[in-house]
Order: C-alpha cells, then sequence, then structure tokens
C-alpha cells in the first residue's frame, strides 16, 4: 500500500511532516447507520509549524487528529506521517511513536501509577532500556518543570499540572509531531498559559511540530496556520489573519474570531470602512488599525455618531435572597482552611458571579448553598419570600426544603443524566418533591423549552444524544425543580463558542423570569458581560464584591488579585492613550466600538473649533 | 455527610526501614515460609519462638505499635468466635468446668489458644511484610516477575498485572467521581440516607448508573491514550523500575528463611522426643 513516489523522496525536509489527502471515514452508528465524519479532507503541515484545527463540537476535527496517530485508519485517500503512509504495517508503530498525542482529559490518559511510572510508560513500551528510561524520564519532568513531583500519585495533581504530565510523558518518546486534542479546553485560563507556554517552548527549541485542535480563538490566534472543518470538510483555511477576516463565514461554522478582531470590525462597519486582513494579524495591528479608522471619522459628516451609552442599566434590585455570614471551612483540621470568614449578600433577580482561580474556594462555597456541606462556622440564610421563612442550612434542618429553593448544577453536568430516556432524566427533580403528574409533565415541557430543546428529544435516551443537548438536559433538570436561585458552576465550560453563547443565554433569559442566579467563572470576559456583582475568592477568601465595572477599571486591583481584565478592557485602555475621554469598562465589541466612535468624533469636533495646545497622541503611525 | 475522602488504598504506612527496602519477592516468600511455619508448630515453645520471630519484625520494620496492633483489630472478632468454637467443642482432656451440656477441658482451652495465636501471627506477618511496608504497585509488579515462569504455558501474566496497576490507578479518580455524582443528585433530591429502602435504593441507581456510564467512557479513552503511546502487551517491552536482588536482600531472605526451617526441626524433634 506504501506510495511509492512519496516514501523514496530524498529531501525529508522538503517534504512536509503531515500530509493528508482527501481524507474519508465513517462511523458505524448501531441505528442510523454509517455516519460520515470525514467526507475528503486534504491538510498539509510543514515541519516546525504551529497549525490549528479549529471546527465546532462535531465537525470531525478529533476524527482527524486519530488518523494521523493510526488510531482510525482512512477508508479512502491517504495520509503520510513523515513520509510514512499510515497505511503500511511496516510504518504503523513508528508512527505512533514520532506523534505524541494529548488528550482532552486529563484523568483519562494517565496510566502509571505515580507521576514518573507514567512519563516511563511510552519508552517502556518502546523496549528503550532501562538506564535510558530513567535518563528520558528525568528529562522531560524537567522540561516541563515537574521533576519535584515525580514520585506523586496522580490523583494528587491538578488538572493543569495532568496535562503539562501528559506531555512529559509524549516527550518521553521523543517525537517530532505533538498533536494536541483539545488538550486545554478542560482547564482554567492560568493552567492554560503554563500549558500553551510549554507548547510554544517545543516548537521554538525543539522545532517541534505542532497540530492543535481546538475551539478557542485566542489559541488559534497562536498558530502559523489554521484550518477550519465543518461537517468532515475542511470549510476554510489559511493564515490567521485571512481566517478571521472572514467574520461572519467562521460565525456561521460554530466559530468565533478573537475579540480585538471583532472590535475592529465592529469599528469599521459603524464608519463603512473596509478592513484590511492584515490588520487582524495580533491585537498590537488592531489596535493600530482601529486607530486609522477613528482617525477618519471626523473627515466624513454621514458617520451616525451613536448617543451616549445609559451608565449602566444593571438596576441594582434590593431584596437579600441569600446571606451568607462569616462562613468558615477546612477539610482538614490541622491544614489551611478551604473557606474562611466569607460574608455575602445575594440579591433577588441579579446575576451574581463568583470569580477566582482553582483552588480558590469556589466550588466548596457553593456546595455550602444548598446545604450538601453545612457550615462548620458561621451561617447560610435564604429568604424565599419577603417577610417568608427563613431556611438555614446548619446542622440538623431540613435541607430538602433548601435544595427546592437553591438549585445546583455541577460542573460537566452531563455525568447526572442516569434515566432511561430525557423526559424521566428531567422529571426526576420534580418527582422527589412529590409533585402531582400534570405538574410535573408542564415542568418538563417547561424547562426543555427554556434550554431550546425541541420535545421530540423527550423520548430518547440521554446517551445517545450529542454533548451539548446532554448539557442542556441536564440544565433542565434542575430547571424543573423551579428553584428561586440557581448555581451554575461554570456551565459553559467545554464548549465551542456557539454552545457558550447559548448556555449563557439561558441563564440571562431565566434571570428575566425573576429568577436569582449564581454564576461561577473563571473567565473574565463572560462574567464582565453578564453578571451584575462579581465575589472574587482568592486563597478562600472573599477578596472584592463590586459591578463589574468598579472591578475592571481598578488595575491595581486586579494586579493584586491576579485576575486579568476582559479582552474590551484591555483594547479600550490601550486605546485611551489618544482618545482620554473613553470609559474602558464596556464589556461587548458592539457597545465599545460605538465609544470609541463618540470619543473620535468628540475630540475631532474639538480640534476643529479651537486648535488645542498638544495634541493627543500622534495617531498616524 | 456526603464525603467520602482520602481513601487509601491498602495501609502502607511511608518509611524507609530494612523490611521497607527488602525486594517485595522476597517479603512475599518469606511470608508464605513463615505460614508454612506458623501451621507445623505443635508446641507451645514453638509458637512462642515464632511469635519471637514476628516481634523481631516489627522491630525492623520500624513502624509504631499501635499502627501494627490497628492492622489486627478487624478480625479480634474471629479470633474470639474460633476460640469459643474451640473451647466449647473440645470433648477431650480434663474437664475444668462443667455446667448443663457445657464441658471446657484444658485441652480445649489450649487448643482454642494456640488456635487464635496461630491466626494473630498469620495477619501480623502478613501485615508486617506485605501490607504496611509494601506499595500495591510493588506487589503487582513482584507478582508479575514471580509468576513470570507461568508466560510459557499461556498464563496472561503481564495483563493482569497491568489490570491490577490501572485498577490502583483509578481507585482515587472513581471514588472522586462518586462524590461528584452523589452530590449532584442529592442537589436534585436524591435521598441516600433517609426513607424508606426503596428510596434509598432509588437514590443508589441514580449514582451507580452515571459512574458506569463514566468508567466504561474512562476505560476506552484510556486504551486509545494507551495504544497512542505504543502499548502493544508484554512483549519485548522495559521497565523503569526493574527489581533486582542486592546482597541485603540475599541476607535477609537466607537467614530468615533458615530460621523458620530451623524453628520447625526443632519443634518436630522437642514433640518426638
Amino acid at each position: 500500500m506504501i506510495d511509492e513516489s512519496v516514501s523514496q523522496q530524498p529531501e525529508v525536509s522538503e517534504l512536509p511532516v503531515i500530509l493528508a489527502d482527501n481524507v474519508r471515514f465513517s462511523y458505524m452508528h448501531p441505528e442510523t447507520g454509517a455516519v460520515e465524519a470525514l467526507s475528503g479532507v486534504s491538510l498539509m503541515m510543514q515541519r516546525g509549524k504551529h497549525v490549528a484545527l479549529l471546527g465546532r463540537n462535531g465537525s470531525g476535527k478529533s476524527t482527524m487528529a486519530k488518523m494521523i496517530n493510526v488510531l482510525e485508519l482512512p477508508q479512502s485517500g491517504q495520509v503520510l506521517v513523515l513520509g510514512m503512509n499510515t497505511l503500511s504495517e511496516h510504518d504503523f508503530w513508528e508512527i505512533r511513536r514520532s506523534c505524541g498525542m494529548v488528550f482532552q482529559n486529563p484523568d483519562n490518559q494517565i496510566v502509571g501509577t505515580t507521576v514518573e511510572e507514567d512519563v516511563a510508560f511510552g519508552p517502556e513500551n518502546l523496549g528503550v532500556p532501562t538506564a535510558e528510561i530513567r535518563k528520558r524520564v528525568d528529562e522531560s519532568l524537567s522540561y516541563v518543570g515537574m521533576m519535584s513531583l515525580a514520585k506523586r500519585q496522580p490523583s494528587q495533581l491538578s488538572g493543569g499540572q495532568k496535562q503539562k504530565l501528559a506531555i512529559a510523558g509524549v516527550l518521553a518518546m521523543a517525537p517530532q509531531i505533538l498533536l494536541l486534542d483539545e488538550s486545554t479546553s478542560m482547564l482554567d485560563p492560568l493552567s492554560r498559559d503554563d500549558f500553551l507556554a510549554v507548547v510554544d517552548r517545543l516548537i521554538k527549541d525543539r522545532k517541534m511540530s505542532v497540530l492543535h485542535i481546538t475551539h478557542d480563538m485566542s489559541e488559534a490566534c497562536l498558530a502559523d496556520y489554521i484550518y477550519v472543518l465543518d461537517k468532515g470538510k475542511v470549510a476554510m483555511e489559511g493564515i490567521p489573519s485571512r481566517v478571521f477576516s472572514q467574520v461572519k463565514e467562521l460565525r456561521g461554522l460554530g466559530l468565533d474570531v478573537p475579540v480585538f478582531a471583532d472590535l475592529a470590525f465592529e469599528v469599521a462597519s459603524r464608519l463603512g470602512l473596509v478592513i484590511e486582513q492584515e490588520t487582524l494579524e495580533s491585537r498590537g495591528t488592531a489596535l493600530a488599525g482601529i486607530r486609522n479608522m477613528l482617525d477618519k471619522v471626523h473627515l466624513d459628516a454621514g458617520i451616525h455618531i451613536p448617543a451616549a451609552a445609559v451608565p449602566d442599566e444593571r438596576i441594582t434590585p434590593q431584596r437579600t435572597i441569600l446571606e451568607v455570614s462569616h462562613l468558615h471551612h477546612s477539610y482538614d483540621k490541622k491544614g489551611e482552611p478551604s473557606l474562611s470568614d466569607i460574608s455575602f449578600s445575594v440579591k433577588e433577580g441579579e446575576i451574581f458571579a463568583v470569580i477566582g482561580h482553582s483552588g480558590s474556594g469556589k466550588t466548596t462555597l457553593i456546595t455550602h448553598l444548598n446545604g450538601l456541606l453545612r457550615p462548620q462556622e458561621g451561617e447560610i440564610r435564604v429568604f424565599p419570600h419577603e417577610g417568608g421563612d427563613v431556611l438555614n442550612t446548619k446542622k440538623n434542618s431540613d435541607v430538602r426544603q433548601i435544595r427546592r429553593v437553591v438549585g445546583l448544577l455541577f460542573q460537566y453536568p452531563e455525568y447526572q443524566l442516569f434515566e432511561e430516556t430525557v423526559e424521566k432524566d428531567i422529571a426526576f427533580g420534580p418527582t422527589k418533591m412529590g409533585l402531582p403528574a400534570d405538574e410535573i409533565k408542564r415542568r418538563v415541557r417547561e424547562s426543555l423549552a427554556l434550554v431550546g430543546l425541541d420535545e421530540s428529544i423527550l423520548q430518547r435516551s440521554p446517551f445517545e444524544l450529542s454533548g451539548g443537548q446532554k448539557r442542556r438536559v441536564a440544565f433542565a433538570g434542575v430547571l424543573s425543580m423551579d428553584p428561586d436561585i440557581l448555581v451554575l458552576d461554570e456551565p459553559a465550560a467545554g464548549l465551542d463558542p456557539t454552545g457558550r453563547r447559548e448556555i449563557l443565554g439561558y441563564a440571562e433569559k431565566i434571570k428575566k423570569l425573576g429568577k436569582t442566579i449564581i454564576l461561577v467563572s473563571h473567565n473574565m470576559d463572560e462574567a464582565a458581560r453578564y453578571a451584575d456583582r462579581i465575589l472574587v475568592l482568592k486563597n478562600g477568601m472573599a477578596r472584592a464584591l463590586l459591578t463589574p465595572a468598579e472591578l475592571f477599571s481598578n488595575p491595581e486591583m486586579l494586579r493584586d488579585l491576579e485576575l486579568c481584565a476582559p479582552e474590551t478592557v484591555i483594547c479600550l485602555n490601550d486605546l485611551k492613550a489618544d482618545y482620554p475621554e473613553i470609559n474602558p469598562c464596556i464589556f461587548s465589541p458592539g457597545d465599545a466600538a460605538d465609544e470609541l466612535i463618540r470619543a473620535a468624533h468628540g475630540i475631532h469636533t474639538a480640534n476643529a473649533q479651537e486648535v488645542p495646545e498638544s495634541l493627543p497622541g500622534d495617531a498616524h503611525d | 455527610m456526603l464525603m467520602i475522602k482520602d481513601i487509601s488504598i491498602g495501609r502502607y504506612y511511608q518509611g524507609d526501614s530494612i523490611l521497607h527496602r527488602l525486594d517485595p519477592r522476597v517479603k512475599i516468600i518469606l511470608c508464605f515460609f513463615y505460614m508454612v511455619t506458623v501451621f507445623m508448630m505443635t508446641t507451645v515453645p514453638g509458637l512462642l519462638a515464632t511469635f519471637a520471630v514476628v516481634v523481631f519484625l516489627c522491630i525492623l520494620s520500624a513502624i509504631p505499635v499501635d499502627t501494627i496492633l490497628k492492622s489486627v483489630r478487624p478480625i479480634v472478632f474471629l479470633l474470639l468466635f474460633i476460640m469459643l468454637l474451640n473451647v466449647l467443642t473440645t470433648r477431650t482432656g480434663h474437664p475444668l468446668f462443667t455446667w448443663w451440656i457445657v464441658k471446657i477441658t484444658d485441652e480445649g482451652v489450649l487448643r482454642a489458644g494456640l488456635m487464635a495465636l496461630r491466626l494473630f501471627l498469620l495477619i501480623l506477618s502478613t501485615s508486617i511484610l506485605l501490607t504496611l511496608t509494601t506499595t500495591p504497585l510493588l506487589m503487582a509488579d513482584s507478582l508479575e516477575s514471580l509468576f513470570g515462569p507461568l508466560k510459557k504455558i499461556r498464563v496472561p501474566v503481564h495483563e493482569m498485572a497491568m489490570m491490577m496497576s490501572i485498577a490502583l490507578r483509578f481507585i482515587p479518580t472513581l471514588v472522586e467521581e462518586t462524590d461528584k455524582i452523589m452530590k449532584a443528585q442529592a442537589s436534585r433530591g436524591a435521598e441516600y440516607d433517609t426513607g424508606n429502602v426503596f428510596m434509598r435504593a432509588r437514590g443508589y441507581v441514580s449514582v451507580l448508573v452515571p459512574l458506569f456510564v463514566s468508567a466504561f467512557k474512562r476505560a476506552e479513552e484510556l486504551a486509545i491514550a494507551m495504544d497512542a503511546r505504543c502499548y502493544r502487551g508484554g512483549e519485548g517491552r522495559t521497565k523503569l523500575h526493574v527489581l533486582h536482588m542486592n546482597a541485603k536482600d540475599y541476607f535477609w531472605f537466607s537467614f530468615l528463611s533458615c530460621l523458620c526451617f530451623a524453628l520447625i526441626f526443632i519443634d518436630l524433634f522437642v514433640k518426638i522426643s
């Protein structure tokens, strides 16, 4: 099966490290028969390059990665890796050795009972002599900075450490290609940056070729070249700026553009200008492009100048619905407390965000809210109705009442589905509450509609649904209990941009029904955009409770809390040098564009009336 | 309430004593020899001598006495039951006490005592030699090595050891997951510790189904990850940690096994004479 003409090319350096030619592949599905996952994908990757493979959940991108690593074989077409055909049995192991793969779920790829055993797993399989294995293990572990953890058990590591361990495990096999299959999608922002820094070093110092499968647009910016897959086909390809310049098409494919590009588009469309592709290369070039466009504001009188934004239409509701006072918790008597002296109150009808890094105590805090954990010190009180009963989660109190009022949806809630049909699963909560059958039926349908699912899904098994559908069914399972307060722990984690927007959109819709939402997030852009107030946790302490505008307009505080500002704020702050009147605390690219145009217009009209003593910076660079 | 935290697999006691460092294969074989010795002992002085050997091992292991005794605690009830049974069923020997159909003889008491002492020694020796001083992973490794010759008659020794070590690797992960699922279902109103039997069983179904589904998914993903890292069974595989015997291992092996055999012979000799 080896294609002689290709495998005997003398100059390896000329050859692309990966060459896929018209690859087709179908899965067998027990009910619907063959499902085509790849319908003629061709792609190419040169040595030492960083190529991103984008696409929404279910677009076939993971299947493509498996093709390269010979975990699946093309049914037609061919894949050449370092000149070796994946269909050749002779080269099978050599291809797998030279293509290291890091998967999505950190837990499901660690084989060893200790860190060093796991790194050794690959070389052991290759039959590398013991002394050499030792050398490779030490080398790989120190490369990712985990030498001191060599004897640890995997269960003692954080998610970020587990993914770096996976990289070390791959490095010990001395590969030339690194395949990242959504490897960062389950990590928090700090661990993700840490992980990406390791990848970047591998490209720079070791000339590693990286194929990064992702649906995160900020990661796509790092690539040299992008392929976008949709329904098993390459829908778009090109250097990042070229791909980002097709914003409509990208959104149509369930993806998005990075925020800086979005902002540039919004400004351009308001000014009726066309964006040059080169300006979309990075944040820096985009900001320069925006400056150029804003300079033209005064030239054209026909531009619609948007009215000043309503200061902040988010009204602060009055009534307290949940109150936490002096909450203290430690898992282990001697160790550091996981929560210490936390006090805050949540108002009825607001979206209350809780942000903080991994290990800051977010999850411990929310498990207290519906009495899964009882306060060791302090108390939590819930006031479901004006002047009505007060519920308390202290020991010996009946938590069933509280769980009806406070609904809790944990991270990756798909795993909680267990019934034979979607209908029964959503009905689980209301049934437990002892509601009459017709009321249960009504609630199931209502909550299903709230998460945008069709009733035809009700009789299907939850296990045959797609990942995004499962997430929504789990969401509906909590909504059906009709809680007054809904606690959402990273509800959009791991979803593609469209999926994220949809899930958070449901949260807004539910808020409009008068419910209170407590949203745990580590995505600053989303917390800023959706929340009314933000509670920042750090090392188990409540460090700040502010509105997004107050929090993100305070750079010293952000630095102190080790938070980064939302992307729009970073862009606006940068442009503030030229347009000092800008209010940088705007979190949607559309509003930010309005603000920029307004500020530019203000300056230019002022300039026209009187010659200013000093021009605000040179904007003509 | 719903917390399952920090379970340790086995009862390994972190340490660096002579016994901790001894080759685990030596420990397994010595443990076997010791068990044989305990059962060959028929006289009281003989058993006391084997008891002294265990005390010696305890000292070698440098593990606090209360930790060691804790490992015997679960079988105290069984010990008492066996003693009682022996005392009550032995009819031979001098009667010490008779009441209605109960007849306690001196031989019965002796037998019960010896039996209990034997069991006690068995548990103590396996604890000290194996569970307390050897990690489960090393146990799996050394079993693979000891049973290695069985590969020739097609016993899948490597696969079994690999299964054991993967099971050990995933126990904490699955425990954590169980905890997570229990909390999620409790938030939806599932109850595990209140309500009637039916309600409780229903509560556990809501935990077990997702747990199994996820375990299968993990298994599938792990298999793919192992494939991607070139796993192809035990053939041609090398190891990071190779067990190998050094002079100390040979010394302790010969010293302790000789001791066991010597005890057996002395006991036999005492009995005959």
